[in-house]
Formats: structure tokens, sequence, C-alpha cells
């Protein structure tokens, strides 16, 4: 009995212990970490705490934290605690903390979310701060700082700027005597994709998996924009839709179009893994990838030695009208942050200060501070210069403005759209039935929104 | 102070049913503290139009009806869990059971080649694991070099295949039998030698001990694990979100990481929790019916 | 006779190794891919010796993110699954002595309840458990990660326990009884000792489980610093940009150590010596 006792004490002490234990190691950060709503009753005076949360890899933790250190350096009193994530993870995080009302004080934003963060209130308006000068955006050209505006309001400032980027085989082309010329059309990318299969056997993977900017860029080529302007609708016709599907079943046909099996033994979308760098046989491999201007450094560097990774744009019946320069990732401000000011100012600090930016180096994108850009650029790598290069002579003077950030129920229409495209590529559907499939489910999925 | 009325006391407690509540209280507090509430919450959001960005608002039976009625990729992800499901469960508890047997009689190498057994389910949800499984058995991998070693020439794509695809994952789940492995080898222990000493006197030999004794007196751990294998069969997620997330064509597309996109990849959470629900529904069915069969098979039980 | 005997253990050892070697291949892959230079890893995946050997990785992965190094994930990820694996394992066994010895009205409901609880998969559960633990209070700190755990809230380890228990001939129980042993004396002087597998078993699932749950972390830790090494891990790769898989696969295969240690160390408990002396009592 005794023992029995002993071992019931025991164990609900070890509980208590455990309690006390984590509680008072981390009274402080319960405090800092709900954010903003509960650090809002403890500190008035001095002291200001803030989360700064971002997603990305070990080069980005360590600079933007370093960037970070810098500002609480030189601003006495304030902490900003830096939170990184993957991906996947980032946005679960994020959601989770906003369905509990602790958003975190300055966070990363990405063009698919920003509209949802927007219309569901959980982003700082940041339009009065710079109208008051606390934050300086001269600098920012209009269609970028476009790109962060949701109905008149700016809620997001540009960490960096890229561009759809077709990057492609260099030492492949060079060896069969093709010279890739920037923005191409869709007939000339139809021929050339044919030419290199025929030559080398090397075949084509169009956005396989990763539809979602290739379709809005393809489309804005017609002459339509994916969503209504709104955000409430689809634009176009099933009957506009058609040629998309049909660049996949003229691949086919061709015989150009890399087998859709070869997917499901990568990761779609992940550098390392993509057929233009990992596939081992001619069948396996494709001559391009359709990616972003600021991905060509990680892809170089997951080249198998010799070969060189060319630059290029998205093929489109009509270049001009298709490209666009983008953000490749934002800064915002969370709207229940207890010092909002004070977190406006190190955003201000990200985006304006050379100090800052020596830190980063762009390794969002190009620092969309033209002035910044220019003076960090020959600090910069091969590749980086390049991709400043491609964005300045390339994109800049031949593109239109962005379209408005992706509306709720965009993923679930995307999601619709590359399946729709798995079907086509495995030979299930035809161009005209995937387009009014897709069409149909989109109109449907966009009505119930 | 009073040594009757400390005796009354002790003697209150040690009744069996005041030491039974004593014993679960840690899991009632437990259960109403950590598990009630949010299975609550969730049971809610099931009957409302919810995208965790915005409060949830309340729709009726909305998302039930529209899952039954309105939903292929519903059914389809359904039809997969149960293939998965009743493929793998079974293969999995007769490897282990095979394995904990070998394994049973003690060696020094015995150890290491638990351990080996053992490993996979240790790594079990890691990257490293998707990357090699997909290398493994890609037209160029090691699968199908072995293949060829053995005159069968063939670059066949097995996971790019919409019928073999859901093979793949079915071997790694089996390839993972090592935790039912850990429990039975567990409770082979607890047999008592006696009976198989008897069992030697009456002389029987190694293959009748198994059948009269060993079996017999393992239909509980069986049934255990069976019930928990059925459990995490419904319920697996990493295979598929790891490895395929439902490619080819959905071929593979498990019911809870269908719940998993609609929740946190689609907004649509009060549909993916009303998913969550139904599987809970399914789960408990094929438990209870699994619980009803027990008097026929299984040895003596509790419950 | 002998000879047959000695072919016999041949045969048994050649088959069991070969089978295991199968087994831990993948292991065996990740620790040599985490030896290659990073990007040679999928370019090269089909061999498994590297072509040239580099500790590289384990230098780059152990630096960690903005200056926190794996040592400090390691140190969070082994004080969370400690505890929270004690907490289990301890009061699991309380609880399903209860379950399994005891009549009591309810015993039913709570079995059921127990059932239950584990066909919810844990994904749905994220965001309620959040917003409850928030009100609580505890969002930002360990106690989401450990505490519940010492309410058995893993109906798996109870469960396990109680098919233990019933392993254990009431026999016993009665004669204790019968010595004036009461319920509570009943459980630490017999059954306690008697389901030592089952607490071994529960010990080695409970850590691992522990070790690899990222999900809890993720929502409920927010400080960088007390990452655990499950979540951790998955910084290193960002599809937007690049990924270092080197550094990924070197500290993974360093993640797997805790627990392959911890099996070998206690396996032989599992097995050993129980089955005579459970029935001397």
């Amino acid at each position: 009995m005794k023992k029995a006792a002993l071992f019931m004490a025991c164990a609900l002490a070890v509980t208590a212990l455990a309690g006390c234990s984590s509680s008072s190691s981390t009274a402080e950060t319960t405090a800092a970490a709900g954010g903003a709503t509960e650090a809002a009753g403890g500190s008035e005076g001095g002291e200001v705490n803030m989360i700064m949360t971002w997603w990305g890899n070990q080069v980005r933790n360590e600079r933007t934290q370093q960037a970070l250190d810098l500002y609480a350096e030189q601003n006495p009193g304030v902490h900003i605690e830096g939170q990184f994530s993957e991906w996947s993870d980032y946005w679960n995080k994020l959601a989770t903390s906003a369905a509990g009302q602790a958003m975190p004080d300055l966070l990363q934003m990405d063009y698919m979310y920003v509209d949802q963060y927007v219309k569901s209130g959980l982003l700082l308006d940041l339009t009065p701060y710079i109208e008051d000068g606390t934050l300086d955006t001269s600098n920012i050209s209009e269609n970028t700082m476009a790109s962060g505006t949701v109905d008149g309001g700016v809620y997001a400032i540009c960490a960096g700027i890229n561009s759809p980027a077709l990057l492609y085989n260099k030492t492949l082309t060079d060896s069969l005597g093709i010279e890739i010329k920037d923005n191409m059309t869709m007939d000339e990318f139809f021929a050339l994709s044919k030419q290199i299969y025929e030559q080398s056997g090397v075949k084509t993977n169009v956005a396989y998996g990763i539809g979602e900017s290739w379709s809005a860029y393809f489309v804005r080529g017609l002459g339509f924009s994916c969503f209504t302007e709104d955000g409430t609708g689809m634009g176009g016709s099933a009957e506009e839709w058609v040629p998309f599907f049909e660049v996949y079943t003229k691949g086919l046909e061709e015989g150009w179009l890399i087998d859709p099996g070869v997917f499901a033994e990568i990761s779609v979308g992940s550098v390392e893994q993509e057929p233009l760098v990992y596939g081992s046989t001619p069948e396996t491999q494709s001559w391009c990838a359709f990616y972003n201007s600021n991905q060509l450094g990680a892809m170089q560097n997951a080249a198998p030695e010799g070969m060189e990774i060319g630059i290029t744009t998205w093929p489109s019946y009509d270049p001009v009208k298709s490209n666009y320069l983008k953000s490749s990732q934002f800064f915002s401000v969370g709207a229940t942050t207890a010092y909002p000011e004070e977190a406006v100012k190190v955003l201000d600090f990200l985006t304006n200060s050379s100090d800052a930016n020596n830190i980063l180096l762009g390794e969002r994108g190009v620092p969309a501070n033209s002035v910044i850009a220019e003076e960090i650029t020959p600090q910069l790598s091969e590749q980086d210069q390049e991709v400043t290069r491609f964005i300045n002579e390339v994109v800049t003077p031949n593109c239109s403005p962005i379209d408005p950030p992706q509306p709720d129920g965009s993923n679930e229409v995307y999601d619709l759209l590359n399946r729709t495209v798995e079907q086509v590529c495995y030979g299930q559907l035809d161009a005209q039935t995937a387009a009014n499939t897709f069409y149909e489910g989109a109109v449907e999925i966009m009505s119930a929104k | 102070m009073n040594k009757k009325k400390n005796l009354t006391f002790k003697q209150f407690l040690d009744q069996e049913h005041i030491a039974g509540y004593i014993f679960s209280l840690p899991f009632t507090i437990g259960f109403l503290m950590f598990m009630i509430v949010p299975m609550g919450i969730s049971l809610y959001y099931s009957f409302c139009d919810y995208n965790i960005l915005t409060p949830a608002v309340f729709s009726g039976a909305d998302n039930y009806v529209k899952m039954f009625t309105d939903d292929p990729t519903f059914w389809q992800t359904i039809g997969v869990t149960f293939y998965f499901a009743l493929v793998s469960v079974p293969l999995r508890l007769i490897f282990a059971l095979i394995v904990a047997l070998i394994l049973l009689k003690t060696t020094k190498a015995t150890g290491f080649y638990r351990a080996a057994y053992y490993l996979p389910s240790i790594i079990g949800g890691s990257v490293a694991v998707a990357v090699l499984w997909r290398r493994m058995w890609a037209t160029d991998g090691v699968i199908n070099h072995l293949l060829g070693a053995i005159g069968i020439e063939t670059s066949f794509a097995w996971l790019g295949n919409t019928k073999t695809a859901i093979w793949m994952l079915i071997i790694l789940a089996v390839w993972q039998f090592g935790s039912s492995m850990l429990v039975f080898l567990s409770s082979l222990k607890q047999i008592p030698a006696s009976l198989y000493e008897a069992a030697t006197v009456d002389g029987a030999n190694k293959w009748q001990q198994f059948w009269k004794v060993t079996l017999p007196l393992l239909t509980p751990t069986i049934f255990f694990n069976l019930v928990m294998q059925m459990i995490n069969g419904f319920l697996a997620f990493t295979q598929c979100y790891i490895i395929t997330q439902g490619r080819p064509m959905n071929s593979t597309l498990f019911y809870t990481v269908y719940m998993y996109q609609q929740s946190f990849e689609f907004y649509n959470t009060g549909y993916g929790a009303a998913l969550a629900w139904v599987m809970l529904a399914i789960i408990s069915l094929i438990t209870l019916v699994l619980f009803a069969t027990k008097k026929f098979w299984v040895y003596d039980g509790g419950f | 006779m002998r000879a047959k005997r000695t072919i016999g253990k041949i045969i048994y050892h050649v088959l069991v190794c070969g089978f295991g070697l199968i087994m831990i291949y993948p292991l065996v892959w990740m620790v040599m891919s985490a030896f290659k230079p990073t990007n040679t890893i999928f370019t090269t995946a089909g061999q498994l010796i590297p072509e040239t050997f580099t500790v590289e990785n384990y230098i780059n992965g152990w630096k960690g993110f903005a200056g926190i190094s794996f040592g400090v994930f390691f140190r969070n990820s082994l004080f969370i699954s400690i505890v929270a694996t004690i907490g289990t394992v301890l009061v699991s066994s309380v609880v399903a002595y209860g379950l399994a010895r005891c009549k009591f009205r309810g015993r039913r409901i709570l079995f059921v309840a127990m059932l239950l609880s584990m066909m919810l998969p844990a994904q749905v559960l994220m965001i309620p458990q959040y917003l409850w633990y928030q009100k609580l209070g505890w969002v930002g700190s360990y106690k989401p990660l450990i505490i519940p755990y010492f309410f058995a809230i893993q109906g798996f380890f109870v469960y396990l326990m109680m098919n233990f228990i019933d392993g254990i001939p009431r026999e016993l129980d009665e004669a204790a009884k019968i010595d004036g042993c009461s319920y509570y004396g009943i459980f630490g002087r017999i059954i306690f000792p008697l389901i030592t597998p089952s607490l071994i078993t529960g010990c080695i699932f409970s850590f691992m489980w522990r070790w690899d749950d990222f999900l809890s972390a993720l929502l409920y830790i927010n400080e960088s610093a007390k990452y655990p090494v499950s979540l951790a891990l998955k910084l290193f790769s960002d599809p937007g940009s690049s990924s270092d898989y080197g550094a990924m696969f070197a500290m993974a295969s360093l993640s797997i150590l805790p627990a392959v240690i911890m099996f070998i160390c206690l396996q032989k408990y599992l097995v050993e010596g129980i089955s005579t002396s459970g029935l001397k009592g």
C-alpha cells in the first residue's frame, strides 16, 4: 500500500515538476510569443519585444537573423525574435496562430496568400505609415508596390523582385547549335522542343504539377486573366482555356512531352529533383524548367558537373502581355501587433537600409529599392548578377503589371488544374474535354467561396 | 490518529470500485481536460463553414451532404484507404509475428538482429525514406536492375502506374512492421515456460507446440495489434504525404491526406473536420465488428 | 545430429542476416549519402558508396541555424522525450491496472473513450487543441508537449498494458488478497514488476514517437532556440530556393541515434527471465 501510494505521489510530483520547470523557464517566452496580444500588457515603457517569422533555408535564416540583430543593436530596447519554419509548416503555423488571433508582429508573406490574409483582417494597412514617412517607398517602382496592394491599401512590401524564368540546359542547346532567344513565342517553343527531342532525345517538362504561375502567365498572353478582377470568379471561358491544354496534347503527339510517370519518382517543384538536372536518361530529362529568376543559383548548384544553366523568359503567345515582375515574397505587419510603429520601422530598415541589405545580399530576390539594388550588385555572385541583368534588361522593358493577388479558392482551382493536366498527360483527356472539365470545376469552386 | 478511523479509511480505499476510480483517475482527468474540448470544437467545426482565418459560421449538415452527394474525390480516397488498410495490416501482422518467432531465441547476435528489424520503424517518416523509396522503384532504380539481373528486362514505372503505385506504399508499410514485432516479442516471453515443458512431456513437437500453446495464448496480443494497426492503417498519412502526394491521378490519395489538403491547403477547414468525423465513424464501426468477433477466437480476455 | 544442428544454425544466421540487410539498407543509404558532397546526392542516388568522402555535411549541419547549433535541438528533444515518456509509461500502467483488474461503473465508458480518442486524425485536432492550449496560456512553452502525457492521454499505452495485465493469472492477485494485500499493494508489488516487458516496450515506443513528433512542436514552440530535432531537420529544405539535403541527411542520421541506442540497451530486458519468475510470483 505504502509503496503504491508513494508511487502515485511520485507520478504526480513529476507532473507538477514538469509543469514548474517548464513554466519558470518559459515565462518570458509565453509573453513574447503569443505576440502581440499578450505582450501589450507588459512593457509600455522601454522594452519592445517583437516576433518576426519567415520560411527559408539555412542561408536566409542566418542572414535575416543577423540583420535583425543589427537593428536591435542600433535601437536599444528593441528586441526581435526570429522564428523560421519550412514552407508548408510555416503556413500551417501561421494559419493556426491566426485562428487564435496571435499573429506575429512581422512576417514574411506570399503572393498566393496575401489576399486571403488581408480580407480576413489579419494584416496591417501600411498606407498611413507610408504617408507620414515612417516607411519610405520612394525608391520602389509603382508596379512593385501594386503587387502588395489589396483594395487600395498597401499590406505587403516586396522583399525581393523576381520574375518567371525558363531555366534551361545551356550546355545541351549549345552542343546542338541552338540559340535560345528571350521573349520567345509559343510556336518557337514548340519548334524548339521538337527539334531538341529529335536531335538528342531529351524531352520537355511544361511546369508539370506546378501550373499555378504558368497557367496565369499563359492565359495573360491570350488576353484574359485566370481570375476576374474582383477575385470572385474565373476569367475567360472554357473555350478560351483549350489552347492551354493543347500545349500538352501537342507535346504528347509529337513525343517531346516528358512522361508523367517520371514525376511520381521525384518531389515535384523541388529544384534538386527537377528533371532538368536530375534525370539520368534522355527520356527522364527535360531541357528546360519553368521556375523563377531567383532560383537560377540554386538550379546551377543542383546541376551535375559540366552543365551550365541558362535563363530566359517563359514562352507565350504574347510575351509582353504575359510577362511580369513579381515579388518573390513580401514582408508584412500583423494586424494585432502591439507595436505597429516599431514594426513598420523594422520593415523600413529591411527595405531601405544599406547596412541591412549588405547582410541580406538579395537572398530573397533583387531588392525592391532600386538604389539599394544597384548598390549591392557588385557584391553578388555571378549568377545573381546575371539574374539582376535579366530582370533589368530583359523583363522590365517587356512586361505588363501583374494580376491582383490570388483570391480565396485559387489554391483549390490550381490543384484541379494540375490534376487535369495530369489526366491529359496520361492521355485520358483531350484538350477540349480537359478545358471543359477544368473550367466547370473551377467555376463551382469559386462560386462556393 | 485514531487507529480505527484510519483503518476504515483504508478499507474504504480498498474497495474494488473505489480502487478502480482512483487508478483510472489520471486518464479521466486527461480525457476531460485535453481531449473532450478539442474533439467537441472539431465536431462543431464539421457543421460550419470555416476557413481558419475568419470565425466559423454554422452551416448545418452542408459539409456532410456535399461529401456524400457531390465529391467524387471523397469516394475515391475511401476506396484507396480501404484497399491500403485491408491489404497492408494483415501482411504487416503476419510478418511481425513470423519475425518475432524467429528472433525469440536468444543468441549472441539477437540484439543486433532485433535492432536491424526494428530500425525501419524508427526512420519511418523521414525525407530520406521518401527520396530513397522513390529511387528504389524508379524506372532505372534498384528493383528494375535486380529484375534485369534475373532475366526480366524492364523499365516499368512502378510509382508512375496507377495500378501499382499503391503497392509501393503498402510494401513500405509492411516493411515497417517493427512496432508490432516488439509487442509480439514481449508477449511471447510472457507465455509461461512451464506450459511448453508440459507440452513436451505430452510429446508435442515444435509445430504442435506452436498451434496448441503459442498461438492460442498469443491471440489477445494478435487482437490488440490488429485493432491498433487497423486504426493506424485507416489513419495512415505519412507514406502518402511524403512519397506520392496522391500521384498518379489520386490513385494513392489517402483519406487523411485529402482531409489535410481540404483543411490546410484549400482552407475548407469545416469540410476537413467533417471528413475526420466520418472517418471516426468508419473506424469505430470496424473496431466494433472486430470486438464482436473476439469471443470466437481470442483466448480469455478482459474486454 | 550435431552437424545437422550447426548447418541449421548457419542457415538461420545467413537468412536472418540477409533479410536484416534489406531491412537496414535505407538507413545505410542515408548515412552514406550524408558523406557525399551535397550536389551529388541525387545524381548518384543509385550507388551506395560515395566517390569522395566528406564530413562537411556533418559540420555544416551541426552548425544549425542563425547561431543555434544542433546540440541545442538535441538537448530540447531529449528533455521533451524523456520527461514525456516517463509520464506516459508510469501513468499508463496505473490506469491500465485500474481498467484491467477493478470492476467499477463507467469502466466500459472509459475504455470506449480511450479507443475513440485514437480514431480521430491528429491533423484535425490541431486547431482546436491550439485554441484550447492558448486559453490555458500554454502556447510558447513545452507544457502542451509534456503535461498531457502525464494523464495517459495516449490510449495505445493503456491498452497495451491492459493486454499484458490480462495475461497475468488472476490467481496471483487472489493469493495476495488473502495475504492481506490491498489493490494498491497488488499493483505495486505484483503487477508492476510483472509487466516490465510492456513497460520497456512502452518506453521504446513513447520515446520514439515523442522524438519524431514535430506537429505539436511546430504549433506550440515559438522560439527557434527551443525547437526539437524533428522540427529543426525540416529547416534544411526550402522548395522555393535551395535545400541542403546533405546536411539534412547528416543530421537525420544523428537524430536516430538516441532511439537506436535506447533500443539496443533496453531490448534485452524485453525478453529476459520474466517468464519463469512470473508464475513463481
